[in-house]
């Protein structure tokens, strides 16, 4: 357990090969983290692209309907645990440390460690294609009996790789969080009070919270499937007194809660980004940063909203309907905050702005379509249709993947020290934007005729949705490459970045782009005043004439 | 926004804004009429119910999402800045009266859906207590019939991979193709005999999942004539999608007579689409990933049709 | 950590210098980790009311005598455990190695007591839920147990490189956070499993 003391590392080497080998500095391991998500992103979304392939037509004719199940469910596994929890360690691992002050995380080399368990869960998973029988196909859920049924009959088996892959993934996420906790509990810098503390930190707090208590009930659950699976215990088996209705339990107290770790580090860059491109203070600071915590109190209570139908009791289903409505409050008061920080400001919309608006456009959708969910009738006639799958969708896709976009644009000149490009980024926007509604839109009056999910074939009256909500995924398809041509020709020739060229108050935006290893070293500014005090006329920090004053001589010199 | 306004451009933007909340409200309650259009046709007493509380979630839905469109709208029409001015905007940084309001708003609105949908789900009452195989209640004990009727019939549900069988205990008869008497109350006893199914009838609005080592009473009051689809709705496997079969709601008299007609026809084997795809399937020189072979399909009296046309 | 100032305990600690955050970092670890044995205790609690028959045949339940006697031990290593970390905060080094040796053979008593009992059980793990969540409950903490030895090993070791107090000393502090984590959750356990038939 000393997993890790500031370990006094060599002057580590600048150019590229530090990406590519056991770095502790939070800012490589978060570039790392990214580029690594991003990889697995387009290896899910050509997944994606094949799912939407073989639901253009009513048969099932493109691919086998075991390769089906086996792409479906290896999109979302691939989506979820090796993008999406990826690219968000990432983003707190370049922001957290620089955004609070610290020289880095405070387990560096446990940082590193987590990091590479990434790479190599990835390839565990990915080599479950190539083993005999396929990789799991039981959905991400991996439902038992299902998922326990081994068809091929090896001991080596897809399911199994699966389960071992997702453990793995939850071992690497407990070490994040365990630092990124930490971190944030006892690195701030001098005079940065818990309400000093930027929104996106707050968030990352809450939803490492969440990791922390919600992750070891799956890890708990998946231990038992795979002695189930391996061993021939009968903890889901029905046969042997098991109850397979128990891992639904163990999975949704973690997978629901999941989904607010993804979505409250994106209100957390909601909430940055607003005020910088609309030039006003946050509206209503403390209540924004305080709603996180209520989401963390009540998304550890909602999790049988997914069983409503899976032989929960109607006291249960009622409970937890009233838990999950209560939910809408403390996000409301930030959606609305986030409105009162538009209303009268003085807006530019550069591509993180619209990222952020269009992000916001989608999860207002997406959180109407879940207080339907929420009621127990309703859900009951659309719960496992493609209802669902659409909701989702605009949350994942819509909100947090266009969230985390934005703040891809909005810190790409910070840490990489260039400028990405304007067109190319408008350009990727507008192709998300309109992709990701004429994907996902379809999908709901899909789901209310009555198209359960995770079919490889339907019947013909579904055709027509089904064709539109293909023709946007292939066009959802397209519109990455305008990202990767702009991130990658940025990377390489892009214009040289200021220290804060989007006039940005933050600790962050205080330090060189990109900010050197040991980040403020030993001047930690002292912050004397709260986040987001646009047109306050008020510093952020004692001195910060004199900051900002050195850092445009550099760049001057430079 | 500034705060000398004339009294006569406040009264204009009070004007304007209850001019643009009446045409959202009336937008609002239009797309909660639409709302019956994107739902399948009603075929039991379950339905109406289902669908009135949908539409007035889209109703209030639609009035919210106008809302927050609309200030987003607003702003990016209004609140641009102007060419190079990199100058900030008058600074608020937030109103306790503002945020009161719109936490006890959303509250109240909650608590009111919630309020309404436990109420709606007393009415339904699909459901008998969750058992499992060794609490079997008497038919009798499970109650929440709406309207206070017995149940006529009891169908007792078997899900395999990748068939459904229907067995009417009563007239001793079984079946690939689920019959009905329109507006008899109906209980199905659900089981399944390997993995979860789900029982799904899109046009009934009921959905329950077929859990192994339970069973299941779930009631049902079919209300209209015509023949629609049972959906498996739980994955189950590799020819879930295909696991889906007929419901076909008659008269009183139709029914009757299928029943006894079905009583004197012989045994033979139940639909089962799984079991001629994997056939195909296992013919090929390489197979493929693996699968669960399908299970055999049950020995039936009447198998139904798989091209039937259907209605939802 | 290149300061070693020596600090009594209870002094106000040098704070910003010395940061404590192993301890920080380990105390959320264990916060985390008791969730896992919570989802483990409640899905025993789950299978365990709604089970038919929850013994396997000709199981009828299980001898707890030679288990309390194990449990005594075990709890009482958690006082061992204290007056070694209260010897070594005197720097009183002989009896701290003295105490914690003593825990750690009470601690490997306590797994020689699990296999003793482990070997004469009529039952697998494949016997059905209540083998299967008998082993998985009582193998899940004996590896926490054989952890917590081999962590004050590694502690006891530690303890003889000179001048390692400053580094060894939120070391002996976690490991006998663990130590105690261990024994609470052995309790439950005991409760669960030799108490609730």
């Amino acid at each position: 357990m000393t997993i890790a003391t500031f370990p006094p590392e060599p002057k580590p080497e600048q150019g590229w090969g530090r990406y590519f080998g056991f770095c502790t500095d939070a800012k490589v391991i978060g570039i790392q983290y990214i580029v690594t998500a991003f990889f697995f992103f387009l290896i899910g979304g050509l997944l994606a692209m094949v799912i939407r392939g073989e639901l253009i037509t009513p048969q099932s004719d493109l691919v086998d309907r075991a390769v089906y199940n086996g792409i479906y469910t290896m999109h979302g596994t691939i989506m979820l645990f090796l993008f999406t929890f990826p690219v968000l360690n990432g983003l707190n691992n370049l922001l957290i440390p620089t955004m609070i002050g610290a020289p880095d995380m405070a387990f560096p080399r446990l940082n590193a460690v987590a990091f590479w368990l990434v790479p190599i869960f990835g390839f565990l998973l990915i080599a479950s294609f190539f083993v005999p029988g396929g990789p799991a196909y039981s959905g991400w859920w991996s439902y038992p009996p299902v998922s326990i049924q081994n068809p091929a009959g090896n001991l080596i088996n897809g399911q199994g790789m699966w389960i071992t892959a997702v453990a793995l993934s939850g071992v690497s996420s407990i070490m994040g969080a365990i630092n990124f906790v930490t971190t944030i509990l006892r690195m701030r810098a001098p005079g940065m009070t818990f309400f000093r503390m930027p929104v996106f930190c707050w968030t990352a707090l809450a939803a490492q919270s969440l990791q922390l208590i919600g992750l070891p009930a799956l890890t708990g659950g998946a231990i038992m499937l795979l002695m189930d699976l391996t061993f021939g215990t009968s903890f889901y088996r029905a046969e042997g007194g098991g109850d397979p209705v128990l891992y639904q339990h163990f999975f949704w107290f973690y997978s629901h809660p999941a989904v607010y770790v993804i979505i409250l580090p994106v209100f957390g860059i909601f909430s940055e980004l607003f005020p910088v491109y609309s030039r006003k203070p946050l509206f209503g600071y403390v209540y924004v940063a305080l709603a996180s915590f209520i989401i963390v109190g009540l998304g550890l209570i909602v999790w049988v909203h997914h069983m409503f139908p899976s032989g929960v009791a109607q006291w249960m289903r009622n409970l937890f309907m009233v838990t999950t409505m209560l939910i809408a409050v403390p996000t409301g008061v930030k959606v609305f905050a986030w409105l009162g920080t538009l209303w009268g400001g003085k807006l530019r919309l550069t591509t993180p702005m619209l990222f952020c608006l269009g992000g916001l456009f989608n999860f207002v959708f997406a959180g109407i379509t879940g207080i339907m969910l929420a009621t127990v009738p309703v859900d009951i006639h659309v719960s496992n249709t493609y209802f669902v799958v659409g909701h989702f969708h605009y949350v994942i896709y819509g909100a947090a993947v266009m969230g985390i976009f934005a703040a891809i644009y909005h810190w790409f000149p910070k840490f990489i020290g260039r400028m990405p490009y304007e067109g190319l980024g408008k350009l990727h926007f507008l192709l998300t934007f309109i992709g990701a509604n004429l994907n996902f839109l379809p999908m709901h009056p899909l789901g209310l005729m009555g198209m359960p999910r995770r079919v490889s074939s339907y019947d013909p009256e579904f055709t027509f949705w089904n064709v539109v909500a293909s023709l946007g995924a292939f066009l959802l398809g397209v519109s990455i490459i305008p990202f990767l041509l702009n991130m990658l020709s940025a990377w390489i020739r892009g214009p040289k970045a200021t220290h804060n060229p989007w006039n940005a108050i933050g600790l962050e935006w205080l330090l060189p782009s990109p900010p050197p290893e040991d980040n403020f070293g030993e001047d930690v500014p002292t912050v004397i005043s709260r986040p987001y005090g646009y047109g306050l006329g008020k510093p952020l920090v004692e001195h910060q004439d004199e900051i900002e004053r050195k850092l445009e001589l550099q760049e001057a010199s430079a | 926004m500034t705060s000398s306004s004339t009294r006569s451009i406040n009264a204009t933007a009070v004007a304007g804004l209850s001019l643009w909340v009446g045409v959202m409200v009336f937008i609002s309650h239009w797309m909660g009429e639409q709302a019956h259009r994107w739902l399948p046709v009603q075929a039991s007493t379950a339905a109406p119910l289902v669908d009135d509380l949908f539409s007035f979630e889209t109703a209030i839905g639609t009035f919210v999402f106008l809302g927050v469109v609309s200030v987003m709208v607003w702003v990016m029409l209004f609140n641009r800045a102007e060419k190079y001015d990199d100058t900030d905007a008058f600074p608020i940084e937030g109103n306790t009266r503002l945020e009161v309001i719109w936490t006890a708003i959303p509250f109240v609105l909650v608590m009111g859906i919630a309020f309404w949908t436990i109420r709606a789900s007393e009415q339904l009452g699909t459901l008998g207590p969750m058992e499992h195989i060794h609490l079997r209640n008497s038919v009798e004990e499970v109650g929440g019939y709406p309207g206070d009727r017995l149940p006529a019939e009891q169908v007792e549900v078997i899900a395999r991979q990748w068939s459904w069988e229907f067995r009417y205990p009563g007239s001793n008869v079984s079946s690939t193709e689920l019959h009905l008497a329109v507006n008899e109350p109906v209980t199905f006893r659900l089981v399944s005999e390997d993995v979860l199914h789900g029982f799904y009838i899109p046009a009934f609005r009921v959905k329950q999942d077929v859990i192994p080592g339970r069973a299941i009473d779930f009631n049902v009051t079919p209300t209209r004539e015509g023949v629609y689809r049972l959906r498996d709705s739980q994955f189950s496997g590799t020819w879930f999608a295909a696991n889906q079969s007929d419901v076909v709601v008659e008269s009183a008299e139709e029914h009757q007579a299928w029943l006894e007609q079905a009583a004197r026809s012989p045994l033979q084997p139940g639909l089962s689409l799984a079991i001629s795809e994997y056939a195909t399937r296992q013919a090929r020189s390489n197979p493929g990933w693996a699968t669960v072979p399908p299970a055999h399909p049950p020995q039936v009296n009447v198998p139904g049709s798989p091209s039937q046309p259907h209605q939802a | 950590m290149t300061t070693t100032t020596l600090q009594q305990p209870g002094a106000p600690a040098e704070h910003e210098e010395q940061p404590k955050h192993n301890l920080t970092g380990f105390i959320i670890f264990l916060c985390s980790e008791s969730v896992i044995f919570l989802a483990f205790f409640s899905g025993y609690a789950l299978l365990k009311t709604s089970a038919l028959n929850w013994l396997p045949q000709g199981v009828d339940g299980l001898e707890w005598k030679t288990p309390l006697v194990n449990t005594i031990v075990l709890v009482s290593s958690s006082g061992t455990i204290a007056l070694a970390e209260h010897f070594k905060n005197r720097e009183n080094m002989l009896l701290f190695r003295g105490f914690w040796l003593m825990s750690m053979a009470m601690g490997a008593y306590f797994l020689y007591g699990q296999a003793v009992e482990w070997s004469g059980l009529q039952f697998g793990f494949t016997s059905g839920t209540f083998g299967g969540t008998f082993y998985l409950l009582t193998g899940f903490h004996g590896l926490h147990v054989a952890t917590g030895i081999l962590l004050m090993g590694l502690m006891l070791i530690k303890s003889f490189i000179p001048g390692n107090y400053s580094g060894g000393e939120q070391g002996v502090q976690a490991t006998s956070l663990f130590w105690h984590f261990v024994d609470v959750i052995w309790i439950i356990l005991f409760l669960l499993i030799y108490v609730w038939q």
